[in-house]
């Protein structure tokens, strides 16, 4: 594990914001952190990387305790906490410069992050110029400056436009394939179960669940895909027999089905030939939307 | 942590309260130096009564050097404002600008930061007061011309030029160790709020209810005196007595750098245990 959080608890005067969290963060995964708005992402981030410390249990990163080691522990570690802030009135070159002047980064990186992060045009503008999208791209880039092993990122699409979130989502799996470990938080599912092969999902606090992305899938009411179709008989008995659609139920003219989300193109396109006309497909994006109707209906989640 | 203290340098040259103090000075100066030229005379007939006729005094009483040391005196309220108007962001506006959440999650100590921070207000204010300096002796001279420095405090003194300048120096010197000792006071109470103007308010309050203290002749406010920073900030002066006392000098600012180490201290404990929630 390259990062252990156990029994991670953080009151916020009597509110306990964070309760008895434990996470285990796999070498290479692509971990999401999923919760509704105020279930504790971010003050889970925040112990993880030094900012807060926890009222009981430890973050370890390789190895290494926060709670004993405070920011010396974070070394490999790259991070962008909620928004992206810089000083307005330098460019987002200098800023990059004042970064990796403080853990004597060597100054070729900037180029390449600037790069890697399609900011190469606008470096040398002042911050103060530049767009929500654009600050939030260097606020990527700035945790990539370190070279990190460990890329821990708090809802990094927030405030973009669905063009700009592809940008990201694109941007962690190419991350990802060149072997950085990373941890994204996202109150959005649809978002996690596109780019990760690990996720945790937390609710006021407490874990709900977590493991690996596919068991996730095949065991979790969470991760639904509603297909509304004109024969919802049909559609169960043709996606029930595919192995990579885990749990299919119809209702009223509807169908439920958790899958692989990199498939309903395909399953879309099975559909049709097969005869069913297909009028929507409406994943599950917002967990607020899955919680509110969970305790709406009155079942435990 | 050159590489530190460099970043801070940047931060503060980049904001534009920084120049406050630079500005009001250089406006300032001139006009005090204005109005030396056009109201000496009063300041003139002073001194003559007070010399009488046994003196002879090099070049004119009125001169850079005396206007200096008036000047100083007189800003003695001003130039801790200046001071805290820059380290009151010190550490705070981080916080509110949240500079922290990128910086405070990089593998460097937070001591580390906090230590860099101090040391680039120390050069702020350092440089501030330099320029004081060299503004006021610099258009001085060109305005009023050099000369002896006639000192009225306890008996006179005449300072010889050369003698002037140095002791010029000296109380300047002595006077970047008072103002390091505002600049801490006001830098440890930025370490624990996340907004630059509490500091300011802090800092000033507790130097004007010092200088009340000091002011009003009651008993009890003379014995907790000796408790107060503001106390000992008078410590420019000596350098204008005869002999200098070096060690009067010398004692009072072991006193203030005592005010500063426990203030930094205070600062130092704060903050390494402080939540960054901005
Ligand atoms: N600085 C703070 N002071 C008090 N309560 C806070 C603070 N920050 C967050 N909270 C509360 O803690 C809970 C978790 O917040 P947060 O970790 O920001 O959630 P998330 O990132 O998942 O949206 C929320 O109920 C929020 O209102
Ligand atoms: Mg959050």
């Amino acid at each position: 594990m390259i990062l252990e959080a156990k029994n991670l608890t953080k009151f916020y005067g009597l509110r306990k914001a964070v309760d008895g969290l434990h996470l285990e963060i796999p070498q290479g995964s692509v971990y999401g952190f999923l919760g509704p708005n105020g279930s504790g992402k971010s003050t889970t981030i925040r112990m993880m990387t030094a900012l807060i410390s926890p009222d009981e249990g430890e973050v370890v990163i390789k190895g290494k305790s926060v709670n004993q080691f405070g920011n010396e522990a974070l070394n490999g570690v790259g991070a962008l906490i909620e928004r992206a802030d810089f000083h307005k009135h330098l460019s987002g070159r200098t800023n990059l410069e004042m970064l990796a002047r403080m853990d004597g980064t060597n100054f070729d990186r900037i180029d390449y992050v600037l790069e890697r992060t399609g900011l190469s045009q606008r470096g040398d503008d002042k911050v103060k110029t530049y767009s929500q999208g654009m600050k939030q791209r260097l606020g990527i880039a700035q945790a990539l400056l370190s070279n990190p092993e460990l890329l821990i990122l708090d809802e990094p699409t927030n405030g973009l436009d669905p063009s700009g979130m592809k940008e990201v989502r694109d941007l962690i799996g190419e991350l990802s394939a060149e072997g950085i470990t990373i941890f994204v938080s996202s109150h959005l599912l649809d978002e996690v179960q596109k780019i990760c092969t690990h996720a945790a999902i937390i609710h006021l606090g407490r874990l709900i669940t977590s493991g690996e992305m596919d068991t996730l899938l095949k065991d979790s009411e969470l991760f639904v895909t509603e297909i509304r179709v004109s024969d919802a008989a049909k559609t169960t008995e043709l996606l029930s027999s595919l192995d990579w659609v885990f749990h299919c139920e119809s209702s009223n003219g509807s169908v439920k089905v958790n899958m692989d989300k990199a498939r309903i193109s395909y399953a879309v396109k099975l559909l049709v030939e097969s005869g069913v006309e297909v009028s929507a497909v409406i994943p599950r994006t917002s967990l607020e939307e899955v919680f509110l109707s969970k305790i709406g209906s009155g079942s435990p989640i | 942590m050159f590489g530190l203290i460099r970043n801070e340098m940047l931060v503060i040259s980049g904001r534009w309260r920084s120049y406050i103090g630079f500005i009001g000075i250089s406006v300032l100066m001139p006009l005090i130096l204005w109005g030396f030229v056009y109201g000496s005379e009063n300041i003139h007939q002073e001194y003559a009564r007070e010399l009488g006729e046994s003196f002879m005094v090099v070049g004119s009483i009125i001169n850079a050097f005396l206007a200096t040391y008036i000047i100083m005196n007189a800003l003695w309220i001003h130039i801790p404002f200046l001071v805290a108007l820059a380290a009151g962001d010190a550490v705070a506006a981080d916080g509110s600008n949240g500079i922290f959440r990128i910086t405070l999650t990089r593998p460097v100590s937070r001591l580390k930061i906090l230590t860099s921070k101090l040391i680039a207000t120390y050069i702020y204010t350092a440089l501030l007061l330099l320029f004081c300096a060299l503004w006021s002796v610099g258009i001085g001279s060109l305005v009023l011309g050099t000369g002896d420095l006639i000192v009225i405090d306890k008996g006179i003194l005449i300072l010889s030029r050369e003698e002037a300048l140095v002791r010029m120096a000296l109380s300047f010197a002595v006077a970047i160790l008072v103002m390091f000792s505002v600049a801490t006071l006001c830098f440890m109470f930025s370490a624990m709020v996340n907004n630059g103007i509490g500091p300011i308010i802090g800092a000033m309050l507790i130097i004007i209810i010092g200088y009340l203290v000091k002011a009003i002749p009651l008993d009890f406010f003379d014995r907790i005196e000796p408790f107060m920073i503001v106390s000992y900030f008078d410590v420019w002066l000596d350098a204008f007595r005869d002999p200098i006392p070096w060690s009067d000098i010398w004692n009072k600012l072991t006193i203030l750098t005592l005010f500063s180490v426990s203030f930094y201290g205070i600062a130092v404990y704060v903050f390494l245990k402080k939540d960054i929630t901005s």
